[in-house]
């Protein structure tokens, strides 16, 4: 398993246009220029009632961030989800990205070491794996 | 603007498919049930029914539209009164009722059927089933895999984090709960747990446990409502509905419901359900003190000590001591879900927010026996649901 994991080329995304790895670890976003706020995944119109003008521009996010809060998986989630048997509870995180994103998503390290208000940072790592191939989602990793 | 009241509710008992309780009946055979006993109760005959207001299904009958409502009037016969079939997640029962209260409110009906009832599906609720990348809530499974247990468990460990919650508190609310739902013939669950029960069940999500969540459950619940004016002709007393209110989530609300928000300036974390809430309030003049007694919509223990906060019928942080003083329990002095909640009942969820109107006409008419609140003048209902749906109805005597 982790020698399909760290190759490269045989890594794909669950679900596609979501992410990227290739220049360090990215979530595909958007931000409003008018006023600011972020969005994951993109949008096409700013959501904030209080903005003035919607001027949406994509961008990415990535880096760094605080755990707001954690729970635990500690049964297997219902389908669309998969993951590789046998099942291992995993942590999953709400994250405050430094630049301005709150955003959840799986974390690393084992649930036993989480706590909230910890440093995490982005990384793209495999959730589950079939035909051959690691597929990946966002996660982040404690610092 | 005309007067509404409650004439009748009905119920049918929750339970879970192939048991003794429910067994292999029919969304249509459990909602036949409830309105039966709605009509009785209320004294009216199906022919004086002007419409049906009804929760729409989105597991179970309807034909697979979702036309609930249809299914009834198919069932008690084609009268060719209008249907009204309303979506909103776990609060579509809530939706169901603000509709009928806004029809006879408005003048438009006299007399409307409210109705919701669910048979469910196995397990954590699922998604749509559609592999759709546009689906937020799609998305937030496949990607990260994080069902509503999982989201309910981050609030509460913020919870645990902010203001010290033990893990003893919070089963103590199920604890609780489980006692009132002793004297509920319409619970699922009608026996007592200790607090070692509910501190030995497994997690589900930590630091949620299994008996501190809801379980999905089959069941119905329906109303009878009318203006003032009809209801002299049936009744001496009637439950009056002070208002009932609907409302969405807000833009700076504290959790993403997908994957993502902005870092919010803000701490409310239900956005959705303290705004149908505070317009309760606003619309009824009935502020949080004058309430008798609150049945909100407790997914999971978490909600029962952070709703209060959030609306104002305590302060924040308080919850726990209320509970451990007995104060949220039926004879305290802010009693919160005396039915037993979603905890005992389990959820079949569009018959919830149609669920809590009869627990609050049972509570003010003197009817609710051992979980009775004593002297019970103003009841408050909340329920909310996926796509930061939420209603909010205040019913008082
Ligand atoms: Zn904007």
């Amino acid at each position: 398993m982790n020698e399909i994991a760290n190759t490269a080329a045989l890594r794909e995304p669950c679900v596609p246009g979501l992410f990227s790895e290739e220049e360090g670890a990215r979530l595909h976003g958007a931000r409003c220029n008018c006023c600011n706020t972020p969005y994951f995944p993109r949008v096409a119109t700013c959501r904030n009632p209080s903005c003035d003008e919607s001027r949406i521009v994509p961008c990415t996010f990535g880096g760094e961030g605080n755990l707001w809060s954690y729970s635990v998986a500690d049964f297997p989630p219902p389908p669309p989800h998969r993951y590789d048997q046998p099942f291992v509870p995993y942590a999953i995180g709400v994250v405050d990205l430094d630049s301005g994103l709150r955003v959840v998503g799986q974390m690393v390290d084992p649930a036993e070491a989480m706590q909230v208000g910890a440093r995490v940072r982005l990384v793209i790592e495999p959730i589950h794996h079939g035909d051959g191939k690691a597929f990946t989602s966002w996660k982040f990793k404690l610092l | 603007m005309q007067e509404v009241v409650v004439l009748g509710v009905g119920m049918h008992r929750f339970g879970k498919t192939g048991d003794a309780i429910v067994g292999e009946k029919s969304v249509t055979e459990l909602c036949r049930h409830a309105v039966d006993m709605a009509m009785k109760d209320a004294g009216v005959s199906w022919k004086q029914v002007q419409a049906v207001s009804a929760a729409s299904s989105r597991f179970s009958g309807g034909k697979g539209w979702g036309l609930n409502g249809n299914d009834i009037v198919e069932d008690f016969g084609c009268t060719g009164i209008p249907v009204y079939n309303l979506s909103a997640g776990c609060a579509a029962g809530g939706n169901a009722f603000n509709i009928g209260y806004s029809l006879v409110a408005g003048g438009i009906h006299d007399l409307v059927l409210v109705v919701g009832g669910e048979v469910m599906p196995k397990g954590m609720i699922q998604t749509s089933g559609v592999e759709d990348a546009n689906d937020p809530e799609y998305l937030r499974q496949r990607c990260v895999g994080m069902p509503g247990p999982a989201f309910w468990a981050t609030l509460a460990r913020r919870r645990i984090f902010d203001y010290g919650t033990t893990e003893e508190q919070m089963a103590k609310v199920t604890v609780k709960a489980r006692k009132c739902s002793e004297s509920n013939p319409f619970a699922r669950f009608q026996k007592a747990v200790s607090l070692d029960e509910v501190l030995a069940s497994p997690y589900v999500s930590n630091p949620l446990r299994l008996f501190e969540i809801c379980p999905v459950s089959n069941g119905a619940a329906a109303a009878v409502i009318c203006s003032k004016e009809m209801a002299r002709r049936f009744t001496s007393k009637p439950i009056t509905v002070a208002t009932s209110a609907v409302a969405t989530i807000g833009f700076d609300d504290a959790l993403p419901r997908s994957l993502a928000g902005p870092v919010p300036s803000g701490p409310s974390f239900h956005t959705e359900a303290k705004s149908a809430v505070m317009k309760a309030f606003e619309r009824s003049g009935i502020g949080p003190r004058d309430i008798s007694f609150t049945e909100l919509q407790d997914n999971t223990c978490y909600y029962e000590l952070a709703f209060p906060e959030e609306w104002g019928l305590c302060e924040p942080g308080e919850a726990e001591r209320l509970l451990e003083a007995g104060e949220t329990a039926p004879t305290g002095r802010m009693p919160i879900n005396p039915s037993g909640g979603f905890v005992s009942f389990g959820e079949a969820t569009t018959a919830m927010g149609v669920f809590q109107i009869a627990e609050l006409t049972w509570q003010l008419r003197g009817q609710a026996g051992g979980r009775q609140v004593p002297d019970a003048k103003v009841g408050l209902a909340q329920t909310n649901g996926l796509g930061g749906n939420a209603t909010a109805a205040i019913l008082k005597r």
